[in-house]
């Protein structure tokens, strides 16, 4: 009897336990809901720190001035053509799983690697941002706000692709089926709310 | 099991720690010399790298990583590989281990250990401030102690403490055969070391100094050891999800047939509750340490005022999860408390769906309360009316909890073991700590008392009562199921009362210093407050004292305690089912649950089935019941026995050989209590056997105990000074001479007269008259009993003439009494279940009544000197179909 779950490829849905028939929940899944709801938290605590320092500016001018006396200016047009990419690259997530829904596991592996590419490319444009930003951590409270909010989530996009190509790697060998996909179901689910992040935090920081 | 030995464990995971710790060093000397940052040694910067990649680098040696890193590698490793899981020997608990039950021992021994070095901690604050001026630390080394005493409890005692008790009860009392998630259970667990180690390692780099809170700009300055803590938090946080993630799982998906969510344990909603609490509040403190990290290692300014920052949002994040952490440091308490009252109060647990959604409603409402900590903080003043009013609906759903226990121990029977000891002292200690809170929520006053030591009282109150009272409820509860041996009831009790008297005497003065205005975390006051001072410290080394005879209790018991039975609180939850220590996958079979987990005195109540393989089909049959020897002799027929066994026999997995030692006394009189307790247990389908022995009760037991092995001895006497065998030393003589488990149960005198639980047997109405009192009626009665099993009551018509209160009557009825008695006692002390009744009325009239009312299977009319064909008569035709018999039991001299 299995008493461990989800960690495997046995090829079975995970949580097969003897003693736990009929509840007709992943374990796994629910695990995966539960920790989101975990990270959503972390971006809340974020955050919060990021609007006292926000309504703490002194005036009220917005954007804030940095330590050079300039205000802090925001790549704005630049970010949005990269959110564009992420938000895309959940679409070609979820034409991956449909694909493999209609069966077509070489539809998924395409679909992954457009993922993928487009996951890497948004965190490559980001990182060539934080290069020609003009200001850095140290600058002022603004600067270390946005630099963790930031930071934290191209963290939160590399785990992402991280478990993105995990999943490719089993859809080479063909674990998933119409029938078996929970590991790549919470893969996605995490993708999703690592762009659903990015969207917030793109329309609170970088918009408004 | 895993072949290789400790040496390779702890031996790669030093190695992992100290490669991590060096290659951090590398690291952070790299990059700052690439990047030409100035100065290149910055102590916080380095610690702060080298307590992240050293600790992973320790969780990686201890093997957390094995399983999946194998995986990711392709090795060859299966789900099923179970050679981590259970612990044959005790080097199985000193490593990676993935079985819930040795993962709980080893969080609760872990979390034990942190105590006592927080308790150290408050030693040396206490002894401090034993009197006024310094006495041996200055300011720093006392902010130093204070901030260890406080981060130790909180962040690696009072929070992981309960995953350690939920670890090893929850599963079972699901009826799953793990945890959800078990590798990721052992890496919540491990992650607690490198917490711990990351706190205490603080003191070699110089002590953090700005208490558990760790408020900006405080935290802002001071040594490495800031660093060290804001660290060891990450890893403690980590932990602490981690950990309820696998609960939710496990209490969502891995329930046993038939556990709806309202016959789930109140354990398992508490755990549930903090779980949701855990998941959505730890992030928060995880966020504030994170600041605070950044503010003092990548020179960012979130809380410098000058820059922009703002200190009170660090307050804001960090209560946001601190105030809900006080409610994960007290519901799963609150579960404990409800298993332990229900359990030794004998009652169903009053208003289990209110006990349900209070911890629900507190949870909710714990997210809403965080800016009552910060009343004097300068916070948005507008803030502060929301915060105290719903503080103060808090107490609501914390009062329907405190009324549901104190109802569930209304005309209970209650217990005094140390449990529930622990239980009741948890009762009064936090409803103390429960009404300062509310205090402390109203606006005035806790403006008035902030900072003073009427908060160190109130929430040591809290604490103490709602995390150490439970625990060690939970401890003492659960002990014999742990480690299947008995604890010593003695050494419990003095534990308790030591504790008890030692927290009101450091605590409760605490109030009045508070309120006259001494300010808490400093070393030094002002001389008025001496006494009451000393007064503490006593109370504290009380405290340390008890904390000794606890940990020697549990280390002596384990190693050389009396072995214990399945279930020795006769408790009804799964856990209670299963042997102690319970089987490696806790269940041999699957459980179905029938019932609701707390249906103590409802007879045949059941909680759950155990059924059997598949493969032997449906519910264990009668000879696969384990065999439970009862010795007993002058309480055979008694209520407390047949109690006793019914209860046992609803676990639906023993059956029952009694075992009748006789001395000197009269052979006869055991055979008949023995005849009618077997006929009244089988009347509730109960299985048993007996036999009589002759021989002293120790020699009898021993010899039928190792005749065939029982599961359990079942010794039943009356009290010490009233048995004929019972002697202080024969439960003590029976439990070496068998080492078999042993359970006593002591029956009152007077219930051992009782014959209420005689209902099953067929009742027997023996009509006399002028018989009553005479030996013979009684020889007679005796002969009936022996007959075959039966109940007894005689009934004696006076035909007292009128007026019935005259003097005369009185007279009669007084000497009637007094034969009745005779008779009735005469029996009883022969194992014969009767009882009299005295009625005014002629027989005409009184008998067709007592026909009506006890409905009698059978009618015997004992008549002497001729008055039994009157007596006959009178009763011939009230007694319908009932058999009537005449029995001339001859003449009675003096009538």
């Amino acid at each position: 009897m299995a008493t461990t779950a989800g960690h495997g490829h046995a090829g079975h849905d995970d949580g097969a336990h003897g003693a736990a028939p009929a509840h007709g929940r992943s374990p796994l899944l629910l695990s995966m809901l539960l920790f989101i709801g975990s990270e959503v938290m972390l971006f809340a605590s974020l955050f919060t720190a990021y609007f006292f320092i926000r309504y703490g500016v002194p005036n009220e001018t917005w954007p804030p001035l940095k330590a050079d006396g300039e205000p802090f200016e925001l790549p704005v047009v630049m970010t949005l053509v990269n959110t564009l990419f992420l938000v895309m690259s959940s679409f070609t997530l979820w034409w991956g799983e449909q694909r493999l829904a209609a069966g077509d596991n070489k539809g998924l592996i395409r679909g992954l690697w457009v993922t993928i590419f487009l996951g890497a490319t948004f965190l490559l444009i980001q990182l060539n941002e934080y290069a020609h930003l003009g200001f850095t951590p140290q600058d002022r409270a603004f600067s270390g706000a946005f630099y963790t909010l930031t930071g934290f989530h191209g963290m939160h996009v590399l785990v992402g692709l991280i478990i993105l190509s995990m999943c490719l790697r089993r859809a080479y060998k063909r674990d998933f089926s119409t029938a078996y996909h929970t590991p790549l179901t919470a893969g996605s689910y995490y993708w999703h709310f690592v762009d659903i992040v990015w969207v917030l935090l793109f329309l609170l920081v970088y918009v408004i | 099991m895993d072949p290789r030995p400790l040496s390779y464990w702890w031996g790669r995971a030093v190695y992992g720690a100290v490669a991590g710790v060096l290659f951090a060093f590398l690291l952070v000397f790299l990059l700052r010399t690439l990047f030409g940052f100035e100065p290149l040694w910055e102590g916080g910067v380095y610690g702060g790298v080298a307590g992240l990649i050293g600790g992973i680098g320790f969780l990686w040696g201890i093997g957390c990583f094995d399983f999946w890193l194998g995986w990711a590698k392709g090795a060859d490793i299966s789900v099923e590989d179970h050679s981590f899981h259970g612990a044959t020997n005790w080097r199985h608990y000193f490593r990676l281990n993935t079985d819930h039950k040795v993962i709980g021992i080893q969080y609760l021994a872990m979390t034990l250990f942190f105590m006592l070095w927080g308790g150290l901690m408050a030693l040396l604050i206490r002894t401090e401030l034993a009197a006024p001026g310094q006495q041996f630390a200055d300011g720093e080394t006392f902010n130093g102690f204070l901030s260890m005493h406080a981060t130790l409890m909180i962040f690696v005692f009072a929070v992981p403490v309960f995953g350690g008790i939920a670890n090893f009860a929850l599963p079972i009392m699901l009826g799953a055969k793990d945890m959800a998630f078990p590798r990721l259970n052992a890496l919540s667990l491990w992650f607690l070391p490198v917490a711990g180690g990351l706190f205490l390692s603080s003191m070699f780099t110089g002590m953090f100094g700005a208490a558990w809170t760790a408020y900006p700009p405080l935290a802002s300055q001071g040594t490495m050891g800031q660093t060290l803590f804001e660290l060891g938090v990450q890893f403690a946080g980590a932990s602490s999800i981690a950990t309820a993630i696998n609960f939710l799982a496990t209490i969502i998906t891995m329930r046993a047939p038939g556990m709806t969510i309202w016959r789930m344990p109140i354990l398992a909603w508490a755990t549930g509750v903090t779980s949701v609490l855990v998941v959505f509040a730890t992030p928060f403190v995880a966020g504030s340490q994170f600041l605070t990290m950044f503010d003092r290692v990548m020179g960012t300014h979130f809380f410098a005022p000058d820059q922009g920052g703002d200190v009170v949002m660090y307050q804001h994040i960090f209560w946001f999860y601190s105030h809900p952490a006080v409610y994960i440091m007290l519901l799963p308490g609150f579960g404990i408390i409800s298993e332990v009252i229900a359990t030794f109060a004998r009652k169903p647990l009053f208003g289990y769906r209110a006990m349900a959604f209070s911890l629900v409603a507190i949870a909710v409402l714990g997210f809403g309360v965080w800016a009552h900590h910060m009343f004097v903080s300068g916070m948005a003043a507008w803030l502060r009316v929301p915060m105290m009013i719903t503080t103060i609906i808090i107490a609501i759903p914390t009062g329907v909890k405190m009324w549901s226990w104190l109802a569930t121990l209304w005309q209970g029977k209650i217990h005094m073991k140390t449990p529930m000891l622990w239980a009741l002292g948890f009762l009064f200690t936090f409803l103390m700590g429960g009404l300062s809170g509310v205090f402390l929520g109203v606006v005035p006053i806790d403006i008035q008392v902030s900072d003073t030591y009427f908060v160190t009282a109130h929430l040591h109150y809290v604490l103490y009562g709602g995390t150490v009272y439970t625990v060690f409820a939970g401890l003492y509860y659960w002990f014999p199921k742990m480690t299947g041996k008995m604890y010593s009831e003695r050494l419990g009790q003095w534990h308790f009362w030591l504790t008890f008297v030692g927290t009101q005497l450091t605590f409760l003065p605490m109030h009045w210093q508070g309120l006259q205005g001494m300010p808490r975390r400093v070393a030094d006051y002002d001389p008025r407050f001496a006494t009451v001072n000393a007064i503490e410290t006593l109370g504290s080394y009380m405290l340390a004292i008890a904390t000794f005879i606890f940990f020697y209790n549990v280390i002596t018991s384990w190693k050389s305690g009396p072995k214990a039975p399945w279930n020795p609180w006769r408790g009804k939850t799964l856990e209670w089912l299963v042997s102690s220590p319970p089987p490696i996958f806790n269940f041999d079979a699957i459980p179905q649950v029938v019932g609701g987990p707390y249906q103590y005195g409802i007879p045949d109540a059941r909680h759950a089935v155990v059924f059997a393989p598949e493969e032997f089909g449906g519910e264990l049959k009668e000879d696969t019941r384990y065999p439970v020897l009862v010795v007993a002799n002058q309480t055979l027929v008694s209520q407390t026995l047949i109690d006793e066994i019914r209860s046992r026999d609803a676990d639906g997995l023993w059956s029952f050989q009694f075992v009748v030692p006789v001395g000197d006394d009269d052979r006869s009189i055991a055979e008949r209590r023995l005849a009618t307790t077997l006929a009244i247990l089988a009347g509730h389908g109960v299985a048993a056997t007996g036999r009589i022995v002759e021989g002293d009760v120790v020699d009898v037991a021993t010899e039928a105990a190792t005749e065939a092995v029982p599961h359990e001895l079942v010794l039943v006497t009356l009290p010490l000074t009233q048995g004929a065998w019972m002697r202080a030393d024969v439960v003590d003589k029976i439990r070496k001479a068998t080492g078999v488990p042993m359970s006593h149960v002591v029956v009152p005198a007077d219930d051992a007269r009782a014959i209420t639980g005689a209902s099953t047997l067929p009742m027997v109405m023996v009509v006399a008259g002028e018989a009553v009192g005479a030996e013979a009626l009684a020889t007679a009665v005796r002969a009936r009993a022996d007959a075959a099993p039966a109940r007894f009551t005689i009934v004696l018509a006076l035909d007292l003439s009128e007026p019935r209160w005259g003097a005369e009557a009185t007279e009669r009825r007084r000497t009637a009494g007094v034969a009745m008695t005779a008779t009735v006692n005469a029996l009883v002390s022969t194992g014969v279940a009767v009882e009299g009744q005295v009625m005014d009325d002629a027989p005409s009239v009184a008998l067709p009544l007592a026909i009506t009312a006890f409905a009698p299977a059978q009618i015997i009319v004992a008549g002497v000197n001729g008055e039994a064909d009157a007596l006959a008569g009178a009763v011939q035709e009230a007694a319908g179909d009932t058999p009537v018999e005449i029995v001339d039991v001859g003449t009675v001299a003096g009538s």
